[in-house]
């Protein structure tokens, strides 16, 4: 039994989430301060906090420092607060994730599930092997042409494939729709359109939660595409 | 019922008047900014009125009562009054029928008679239009002259004719005829021609020449006697004069040259001489010094010839003259001359009857002639039933005293049968055209100048006055010529009145009497009818402006007036720039010129001593001073401009140095910095409140977050319990989406709100347009296929960079597209152009167009799309918050970009235009 807790001052929402969470099987322990977050925290064996960054008495920033200072937990923010500057502090400072309010439970119970596989799984996990390719939740396996996000199986066309997998092999160099073009189709990109961009949102629909937030293949608007260094 | 018609004419007249307020005109023109609010609102309102059929509107009325107290009501009009313009037509009638008139007088109360001798006139004024021709004096004139004329022509007869008639051969007494106006001499030295002979010289001229002559050539020039005539009276008594004597027994002619000088003995001077050419000589076949012995009898002998053969000349055309006149038959005086020398009688005459008992010629002569005058000199008698007086006739007589003897009777009558066409009949015509009438003429001159006076009066009175349709009252009316400024109305009318005056006076003097009276009158009538056009002309349009108080109003003095003074207002208010500027320079040209004029002068007086450098070098001095202070002002004023440039420039901070700045450039340094320092301030303040505005949006829609998020997580667990019922069902769906457009909405809400507080920061980098756009169709290729949009991309194949931050600009891009999806009509193409540009600079451009066309018929304009919370469709039913191209515009514009929506039609447009980036 996974051990969740949901730390919010607003009752209703943790209570909402108590009933995604719950449904998908996982115990969920609650506390509306960032001061009760700790002790239960202290108390129970909890393998994952989602926890709001504005609450009385003890915030969710402060809270996840001392947190941070003896547990490595997987830790979500759960936050109105949407500007980047927030969500880099709230990153910055431990955090493993930032979803923002009002979210959508089932990106939230996703977003749970991929910490939980890369804290318990994945985490551990350390195979050599030249033909594995892997960012983050994200893996490749161009021996098998399989392609897994957070353990869970995606299916890509042959072109989506060899796009990721350019993307992947270069991890951080940005592509643009000539390059990509040029390296998937062997011919010269002579007033390249949007097929490429197509593929590469057809790519982001498949392996990311949220497709407007992409947390591997991310665009660089104007410039290309890329796979983030995680 | 005629009354009624009138009346409706009068109406109708009135119609064609155009009336406006006085202020309305120029007036309002020259009105100050303060009075122009009301003034305008008065003059809509007048429009209004003016837009009614009758001309005035109703409502106009009470604006006039309220400005009746301050000004005259004065109304512009185009006609003039019906009634008024018939008077206006009598008055130039009255004044054309005055002058022909008087004119017909004064031309008609002359006589003039043109005569070899001149014009002589007579004027008729005076004459009794009663009295017959014969009675007036006109005619006793003409009498008087005739009677002095045939005495004249009696006395010429008598020196030219023997036996009344012409005879050439008669001897002519060159000394006593040149004394014949005085007594002749006891004995006197002469020289006898022929008549004809004399004549003849007067014609051709005497001919004198000067030669130089020895006493021998004088010796046989001049002759050793001279030949004197003697005068002895016989017993006669009187004077004796030239022919009124028988002198032929009386005279002798006594030769002295015998018993005087020897010629051997008489020795003669040499001397230089002026002589008279002998072309004829004397009845005796002489030359005329063979008469004389000395110079002085000869000068005296060429004096008398000169004299004779002068007057004799003269006389003789006379005598052709007057015969004709009184012997041809052409005159209607009957004379008749006797004069009887010492017995033997001679008569000139032109009655038939020459002969005759005194008495029979007197009856033939009354006979034919209703006027006479008869007189006998010797008798002393006077007979006449004319107005000459016997003192007059004898007056006459003695003029020619010389030809008349003693025993002298005259007989001059007029025939009053008029047979002869002569000066009494001319006389005689114009005396019974003009005398009887004169009064007449007179008096309807004199008739028509009070008419004209009369209308004068009643159109003073009347003219201008208008009656107000609307109102009924009495108001002034102005023609176009009473608006032309009154100075050069007033100079216009004199220079035309006196320039007509004087023409006529001109004209006067030119044709009076030289021309025919009828001529005349129509000069004068002519000439009345322009003056009194001229003259009502200008005279009442003064009246029509002192009635409508416009005199003033319309001259030039007012307005010259008004400009002076507010040149003064101007002056005044500006007193201290005025006399800061002109009296600092006026002392330094003063100063100036007086070191200039002392240099001068002491360099003329103290040239040696070198005293005169000292005040050239003063002049110097003062002149670079004035120089040195000019420059640190134009430095002070370099530096506050400089501040000011950079203040404008947005360099908010900076401070004009105060160090070194006097008077007035210091007051500009601090009035420059404390603007600056209040525009910082201001500029600040808003920024600041903008900052705290884009605070409070976002504090708030964190606190709608919270609560949206419980909505949000509640419906979707609702959606998970399998509802069965679908009314249920339906309400969770609206639910769902309103929830999710809240989210959308409070986003861009804050995102808005920190762009235009410019909360953002922007991380430039160098953005390939051709590729975001790319991405971008890439990216919303799905939302395109499902609304059946075409995407079409036109614009270079290749790169096109522009600098900017790249998640920003992709939100521009993000929110047109979005834009385009929602509010394109379905099936149409989307056209995304990029085209390559140069802007005024000549710095290229991208500009990147996005075009659909509108499902809805847009009703909002291109303006307003771009303003917060706008969108195309006012039912705001769709989805959107409608921040989306405020978003977009205010981003391109943080972005150095120009964001333009054009709407023609159903045609939706976005332009945006970015500087291009060197590759």
């Amino acid at each position: 039994m996974t051990n969740i807790l949901v730390c919010d001052d607003d009752k209703e929402i943790v209570d909402a989430i108590e009933i995604y969470l719950m449904q998908e099987g996982y115990r969920v322990f609650r506390a509306c301060d960032g001061e009760q977050a700790i002790q239960v925290l202290k108390e129970q064996n909890i393998q994952l906090l989602i926890i709001d960054i504005m609450m009385p008495r003890l915030d969710g920033i402060h809270a996840t420092l001392k947190i941070r200072e003896y547990s490595s937990i997987p830790i979500i923010f759960l936050s109105a607060r949407s500007e980047d500057t927030d969500k880099i502090l709230g990153l910055n400072i431990g955090a493993d994730d930032y979803v923002t309010k009002p979210f959508n439970p089932l990106e939230l119970v996703a977003r749970v599930k991929s910490n939980l596989r890369r804290y318990t799984q994945l985490g551990n996990l350390n195979v050599e092997n030249n033909a594995l390719f892997s960012v983050g939740g994200l893996c490749i396996n161009d021996d098998t042409k399989e392609v897994t996000v957070d353990g869970e199986s995606v299916r890509l066309t042959p072109i989506e494939y060899n796009i990721l997998l350019l993307l992947v092999k270069n991890k951080g160099k940005v592509f643009s729709i000539d390059q990509i073009y040029e390296n998937i189709w062997n011919e010269e990109a002579i007033g390249a359109d949007n097929t490429v961009a197509v593929h590469i949102r057809h790519i982001r629909e498949k392996i990311e939660i949220n497709p407007r937030e992409p947390r591997y293949l991310k665009v660089v608007w104007g410039v290309g595409y890329k796979i983030e260094k995680q | 019922m005629d009354d009624q018609r009138m009346q409706e004419q009068a109406m109708q007249q009135e119609d064609i008047l155009t009336m406006e307020q006085e202020q309305s005109g120029q007036e309002q023109d020259r009105s100050g900014p303060e009075e122009k609010g009301g003034q305008r609102r008065e003059k809509r309102r007048r429009k209004n009125a003016a837009g009614d059929v009758s001309g005035f509107a109703a409502q106009d009325g009470e604006g006039q009562t309220q400005e009746k107290g301050g000004r005259k009501q004065t109304v512009r009009r185009r006609h003039r009054h019906t009634g008024l313009s018939i008077l206006h037509f009598l008055q130039h009638v009255a004044l054309v029928t005055a002058a022909v008139l008087i004119v017909t007088v004064l031309s008609g109360s002359y006589f003039v008679h043109y005569t070899d001798k001149g014009v002589e006139s007579y004027s008729l004024i005076g004459e009794d239009r009663d009295a017959p021709f014969e009675e007036s004096t006109l005619f006793n004139r003409l009498l008087g002259k005739s009677v002095s004329d045939v005495i004249c022509y009696g006395a010429i007869r008598s020196q030219m004719e023997t036996d009344a008639a012409f005879n050439p051969q008669k001897e002519i007494d060159v000394t006593a005829f040149a004394g014949r106006y005085g007594e002749l001499p006891g004995e006197y030295v002469t020289a006898r021609y022929y008549l004809d002979d004399l004549l003849k010289w007067g014609q051709a001229g005497l001919e004198y020449e000067e030669v130089y002559m020895t006493g021998d050539e004088v010796n046989r020039f001049l002759s050793f006697g001279r030949t004197v005539t003697k005068v002895d009276p016989q017993g006669q008594s009187g004077s004796f004069k030239y022919l009124n004597s028988d002198l032929s027994g009386a005279t002798q002619v006594v030769d002295v040259s015998g018993n005087l000088l020897n010629p051997e003995e008489n020795i003669r001077d040499d001397v230089q001489e002026t002589i008279l050419k002998n072309r004829y000589r004397t009845v005796d076949g002489k030359k005329l010094e063979e008469h004389v012995s000395t110079w002085n009898d000869y000068h005296m002998l060429c004096e008398n010839l000169s004299s004779t053969v002068r007057d004799l000349a003269v006389n003789y055309n006379n005598y052709l003259s007057y015969r004709d006149r009184f012997d041809g038959g052409n005159s209607n005086i009957v004379y008749f001359i006797s004069k009887t020398i010492n017995g033997k009688t001679e008569i000139y005459s032109n009655l038939e009857r020459r002969t005759g008992s005194e008495a029979q010629l007197k009856k033939e002569l009354m006979d034919r002639c209703g006027r006479y005058v008869l007189y006998d000199a010797s008798a002393m008698e006077f007979e006449t039933n004319t107005m000459i007086e016997e003192a007059t006739l004898r007056y006459l007589f003695n003029g020619y005293e010389y030809a008349y003897p003693q025993d002298t009777r005259i007989m001059i009558g007029v025939d009053t049968g008029y047979g002869a066409e002569d000066v009494f009949t001319m006389a005689r015509a114009r005396f019974g055209d003009f005398v009887p009438w004169m009064w007449q003429y007179l008096a309807g001159g004199i008739a028509c100048i009070l008419i004209w006076l009369l209308l004068l009066a009643v159109l003073t009175m009347k003219e201008g006055r208008v009656r107000r349709k609307d109102t009924g009252e009495i108001v002034t009316g102005l023609c176009p010529e009473d608006y032309i400024p009154t100075e050069v109305m007033a100079v216009a009318g004199i220079a035309l009145l006196w320039g007509m005056f004087y023409g006529i006076s001109a004209a006067v003097n030119r044709f009076w009497q030289s021309v025919e009276g009828g001529f005349l009158v129509a000069l004068a009538g002519v000439s009345a009818l322009l003056v009194s056009l001229i003259f009502s002309f200008f005279y009442y349009s003064f009246v029509r402006r002192i009635r409508g108080g416009v005199l003033w109003r319309e001259s030039i003095l007012r307005r010259m007036g008004r400009s002076l003074g507010k040149w003064m207002l101007y002056a005044f208010e500006h007193s201290t720039v005025l006399i800061r500027v002109w009296v600092p320079l006026g002392g330094f040209v003063l100063v100036n010129a007086g070191l200039v004029l002392f240099t001068a002068y002491m360099f003329v007086d103290h040239r040696e001593t070198g005293l005169w450098l000292l005040p050239l070098l003063l002049l110097l001095a003062l002149d670079g001073g004035v120089g040195y202070i000019m420059y640190r002002s134009a430095l002070a004023r370099e530096r506050i401009l400089e501040g000011i440039r950079l203040i404008r420039g947005g360099n908010l901070s900076h401070k004009v140095g105060e160090d070194g700045l006097y008077g007035e450039d210091l007051d500009l340094a601090k009035a420059v910095n404390s603007i600056g320092e209040s525009v910082r301030t201001a500029v600040e303040t808003s920024m600041k409140d903008e900052r705290m505005k884009a605070d409070l949006i976002t504090n708030v829609s964190h606190d709608i977050k919270t609560p949206l998020t419980s909505i949000i997580n509640y419906v979707n667990l609702i959606k998970r319990e399998n509802v069965k019922d679908p009314k249920i069902r339906e309400y969770i769906e609206v639910l769902d989406a309103k929830s999710q457009r809240l989210k959308q909405l409070t986003d861009d809400l804050v995102e808005a709100s920190k762009i235009s507080s410019g909360n953002i920061v922007l991380q430039w980098e160098k953005i390939n347009l051709v590729e975001l756009l790319n991405q971008t169709i890439g990216e919303f290729s799905q939302k395109f296929e499902e609304k059946a949009l075409y995407p079409v991309l036109r614009g270079p194949k290749g790169s096109v960079f522009i600098e900017a931050d790249s998640r920003r600009i992709w939100r521009v891009i993000e929110n047109l597209f979005n834009n385009v999806v929602k509010y394109a009509m379905p099936g149409t193409r989307v056209y995304i152009d990029l085209g390559l540009w140069e802007d005024e600079q000549k710095q290229p451009l991208v500009m990147l167009s996005v075009k659909n066309i509108s499902a809805q018929p847009l009703k909002v304009s291109a303006q307003e799309l771009t303003e917060r919370f706008i969108r195309g469709d006012e039912s705001r039913t769709t989805e959107g918050s409608g921040l989306g191209l405020s978003i977009a515009k205010n981003l391109t514009q943080a972005q150095r970009g120009e964001f333009e929506i054009v709407v023609d039609g159903d045609l939706f447009k976005v332009n945006l235009m970015f500087p291009l980036m060197e590759k």
